[in-house]
């Protein structure tokens, strides 16, 4: 009996521990999801005008080129979809 | 005035602003002259994209300071030199932290932001703050020669309205930090790499400098504007209303120089012409009453090399050390 009841401490213990670590990482998902948004909406800001928005301080934006120079392509792609899909659902709401 | 009273009275940045034409370089060039023959350390420096010091001084001078007489340097700004060292500065940390290829790939972004409206001007400032962060250990003074009014205004205030941009900047990286940290709980070295994270270094040692330039330009006993005008119409309305503008960001001006006045000796032939300066300077009296009102005579001849500018130079002590 004793043993019974030990492992299915052991189980439960378990089952908690994978219910709470699958919870918080869910969670965290969308806390990194947020971060993300936030940091390519910067990025926007920061280097706007390589996609023609004009920024009052590009020149000075350059300095921080090689800290995102790895990361900026795949950023020019997602901003890019981004713009392809609100033009889409403007399309469907025959917006222009 | 003698060599101390220059040295307590004196500031240690003077700017000379005004209309294209009026006599900038030329009042910069006989102040600079002034100090030096007072003690002072004195660099002078033209932010004029058209410079025209070397004219004044009838020497040579470029993008690295050259000796002009004792005591007394002179330098003029070149955007272009500037901004190819910051951008090789930038390529070269670039290869120390991504790949050639990489590096490649985004030339042409960089081309981009180096062809931008604002890169010369930023190009400009920088080498203005490196400047003025030279002073109390090779020179003891700096006078600025400037470009015309709308370009030196928007120089001037350069750092108030892009410092503000940058710092909603590092407040949205800051908060884009924040929550990859809460992320990141659980994982050391990440969360010890968004702690030390470089954009954030990198932007707020820009917001730095960006401060560091408008404490001083904002700081009377440090930085003072001085205004260089001909006895004319016009350019005492455009004087008045730069003056306030200027104010209003929080620089001080000192003076009002009234140059190529006309010698009461010139003769009959520019007597009707003196009349009328001789009413505009009354009205320039009245209107920067509160203000030291120097007046420069029309010299015989344009100024070039120190002959001339040991003219006017003397007449300069009433801006005040
Ligand atoms: N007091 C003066 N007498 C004679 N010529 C002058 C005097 N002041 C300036 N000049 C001449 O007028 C021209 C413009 O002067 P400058 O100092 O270059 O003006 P700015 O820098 O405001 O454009 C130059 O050719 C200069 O030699
Ligand atoms: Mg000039």
């Amino acid at each position: 009996m004793e043993k019974v009841l030990k492992t299915l401490r052991k189980w439960w213990e378990v089952f908690v521990l994978f219910h709470h670590g699958t919870f918080i990482d869910k969670r965290m998902a969308v806390v990194r999801k947020e971060a993300f948004d936030i940091n390519d909406n910067l990025m926007l800001l920061l280097f706007g005008d390589f996609l023609g928005i004009p920024n009052p301080v590009s020149y000075y934006m350059l300095e921080l080129l090689p800290y995102v120079a790895d990361d900026l392509e795949t950023w020019e792609r997602r901003i890019q979809n981004r713009k392809f899909i609100i033009a889409e659902k403007a399309a469907q709401y025959d917006f222009d | 005035m003698t060599s101390t009273e220059v040295k307590v009275h004196m500031k240690r940045f003077t700017f000379f602003g005004g209309k294209g034409g009026t006599g900038k370089t030329s009042c910069a060039a006989a102040y600079s002259l002034f100090l030096a023959s007072k003690g002072v350390k004195t660099l002078v420096v033209s932010t004029d994209p058209a410079h025209s010091l070397a004219d004044a001084f009838d020497k040579p001078i470029g993008f690295q300071t050259a000796q002009l007489g004792d005591r007394l340097w002179g330098i003029e700004i070149d955007a272009e030199v500037e901004a190819r060292k910051y951008m090789k500065a930038v390529q070269d940390k670039m290869l120390d932290l991504v790949s050639a290829a990489i590096v490649d790939e985004i030339k042409r972004q960089i081309e981009i932001a180096y062809m931008s409206p604002g890169a010369e001007e930023a190009a400009i400032f920088d080498k203005f703050i490196e400047l003025m962060e030279s002073v109390g250990e090779t020179y003891d003074a700096i006078v600025f020669d400037t470009a015309p009014t709308g370009h030196t205004l928007r120089l001037l205030t350069l750092p108030e309205i892009l410092g503000a941009w940058i710092e909603h900047l590092i407040e949205k990286r800051k908060k884009a930090m924040d929550l990859m940290k809460l992320a990141a709980r659980y994982d050391k070295p990440l969360a010890e790499r968004i702690e030390n994270d470089p954009i954030i270094k990198t932007l707020s040692a820009r917001r730095d400098k960006f401060s560091l330039a408008r404490r001083i330009l904002t700081d009377p006993q440090e930085s003072i504007f001085h205004f260089v005008l001909n006895a004319e119409k016009l350019p005492i309305l455009e004087t008045a209303r730069a003056v306030e503008l200027l104010g209003r960001h929080g620089i001080a001006v000192g003076g009002i120089v009234v140059n190529k006045v006309i010698p009461p000796e010139a003769g009959s032939f520019l007597e009707k012409r003196r009349l009328s300066q001789e009413q505009y300077l009354r009205e320039i009296r009245t209107r920067f009453a509160s203000m030291k009102i120097v007046e420069l005579p029309l010299l015989d001849d344009d100024i070039q090399g120190m002959e001339q500018l040991g003219l006017l130079s003397p007449l300069m002590e009433d801006l005040g050390g």
